[in-house]
Parts: structure tokens; C-alpha cells; sequence
């Protein structure tokens, strides 16, 4: 590996843990454009911190939890429907 | 008479929450990572009952931001853990500016380990977190301090320097370090996956 791969590896393993500076993640957006074949190790360091982070025991969640998330999901819906009318009225 | 199937792949899940589908979508979506997602976002914020409020605002978000998963930078649990994270480094960020640093003494180790045995822990922890957490046990207490204090706490490395009193190099040194070996870990995730 050369020193531009380490330093590439290096960025996307800082960017991943969610560690890397703004500096560095413009380091890595420009790396990326200049060498496609990094997105591969930076979805692979995304995909391992999650698995991390996904390995707690899960828990269980209250059984009312789902409804409340669709009726707030159901509220924006109609809020967007109700913009939507209110700017074809306009029109 | 039609009839509406259920879709259990990860990305038609999102692909059809993309398109509008608060309902089997949605309920899919949720039965498959809900526990996980509070499972985190209790871990990260320390608090059951502030996770239980989070947990709602998180798969608000994920419906609305649904269209924008790209299955190329990421899986599916991937992108849910990005948001999950992001939306738990909010609210801790927002308990900071509120009552300061004072509940936010780090102790080495403290995010990474869950042997506490909670009643709402659920019986199936499945193979899929036992394999991950052999896998994890990889890591070495430095590595994990050092993401522990990155992923679950949202600090930076200049941050974690100044925090462990250790030079900026040896902190990125210790993160990939530790990146390495998670990404090792990835071909036993991905067997754990599929059993």
C-alpha cells in the first residue's frame, strides 16, 4: 500500500467512526472523486461500525410506538396534501 | 381482488417507504430493527425512557428520508445505525448545552460492553448479536475506547486526544487500527446474516 492509500484509508476509517475533522472529510470527498474504487473501503468501515453498533442485546420497544410513528407520519402526510391544495387554490 | 404482498428485503422495504407506504412497509421496517435502533439509542444516551421518545423521531426520519438510501454507500441496518446515531448525538448534544458536562464522565469501556441484564432485554439475542460480539472481542481496550468515545460520543479526534491525554497521531493510529479489525470481522457479519 502507498502512503496516498494509507492516508486515503485512513480518512474513511475517521470519517466512518465519525471522528474525521471537516478538513478531512473534504480530503476524502476529493480522494474519492479522483479514485472510485475507495467508496468500496469506506462502505465496508460503514457497514463494520454499524454491525457494532447493532450488536447491543436488542430491546423491546412499547407496543404503542409503531402507531404513534404512523400517526406522525399520517400528519405530515396531510400536511403536505393540505400545502398541496392550498397552492393549486392559489393557482 | 388485489391483493397487497409484504416485502421482507431490507431495500424493497425502503423502496416502498419511498414511495408513500406507512403501512406493511413501514410495520416491516420497524418489527425488523426497532429493537436494535433502542437497543442504541439507550446505550447512547443512558436513559430508557428518553430512547423510547427518540425512537419515534428516528423512523419519522427514516420514512422521510427513505428515498435518499443509497444502497452503494451502505447496507440497509447501515444507513438505520447513521440516523439512529446522528439523531442520539443530537439530543446528548442538546443535554449538554442544557445542564453542561457534568454527567458526561467517560469511564474506558463503558459503551462497547452490555453485560447488564435489563428486564425489556429481549430473550432472543439472537446468534447474529452473539457472533458480532465474538467478532468485536477483537478489539482491544484502546481501539474500543477510542470508537467508543468517536461513534457513540461524537467527538472528534482532536477532541479524544485532549480527553485520553495522548497525541492526535496515536489517536487516529488507535481508530484505524480498530477499523481494520472491524472490517476483518465483516465476512463472520455477513455468514451471521445469512444464518
Amino acid at each position: 500500500m502507498n502512503e496516498q492509500q494509507e492516508r486515503a484509508e485512513l480518512l474513511a476509517a475517521l470519517h466512518a467512526a465519525g471522528a474525521a475533522s471537516e478538513e478531512d472529510d473534504r480530503e476524502l470527498e476529493a480522494l474519492l472523486a479522483d479514485d472510485p474504487s475507495l467508496a468500496e473501503v469506506v462502505k465496508d468501515f460503514h457497514d463494520s461500525i454499524a454491525a457494532l453498533a447493532s450488536s447491543f442485546d436488542p430491546l423491546e420497544t412499547s407496543s404503542r410506538t409503531l402507531g404513534k410513528i404512523q400517526k406522525k407520519i399520517e400528519k405530515e402526510k396531510g400536511g403536505v396534501l393540505n400545502r398541496l391544495r392550498g397552492w393549486l387554490g392559489k393557482s | 381482488m388485489m391483493t397487497q404482498t409484504r416485502p421482507t428485503d431490507p431495500e424493497e422495504l425502503v423502496a416502498a417507504m419511498a414511495s408513500g407506504d406507512s403501512g406493511l412497509a413501514l410495520s416491516a421496517f420497524y418489527t425488523n430493527y426497532a429493537s436494535t435502533v433502542l437497543a442504541l439509542l439507550t446505550k447512547m444516551l443512558g436513559s430508557p425512557a428518553e430512547a423510547e421518545e427518540l425512537l419515534q423521531d428516528v423512523f419519522v426520519e427514516l420514512w422521510r428520508r427513505a428515498s435518499q438510501f443509497d444502497c452503494k454507500r451502505g447496507s440497509v441496518i447501515a444507513w438505520v445505525v447513521t440516523v439512529a446515531r446522528s439523531r442520539a448525538l443530537d439530543a446528548l448534544r442538546s443535554r449538554k448545552r442544557r445542564y453542561g458536562d457534568r454527567q458526561f464522565e467517560y469511564s474506558e469501556g463503558d459503551a462497547l460492553v452490555t453485560e447488564r441484564k435489563r428486564p425489556d432485554v429481549m430473550a432472543s439475542s439472537t446468534r447474529w448479536h452473539q457472533a458480532l460480539r465474538q467478532a468485536f472481542k477483537r478489539l482491544d481496550a484502546e481501539q474500543r475506547a477510542v470508537l467508543d468515545l468517536s461513534y457513540f460520543r461524537g467527538m472528534s479526534h482532536g477532541q479524544i486526544a485532549d480527553k485520553l491525554n495522548l497525541p492526535v497521531g496515536t489517536v487516529k493510529s488507535r481508530i484505524l487500527a480498530g477499523m481494520r479489525e472491524l472490517r476483518a470481522v465483516l465476512p463472520i457479519i455477513h455468514r451471521a446474516m445469512k444464518a
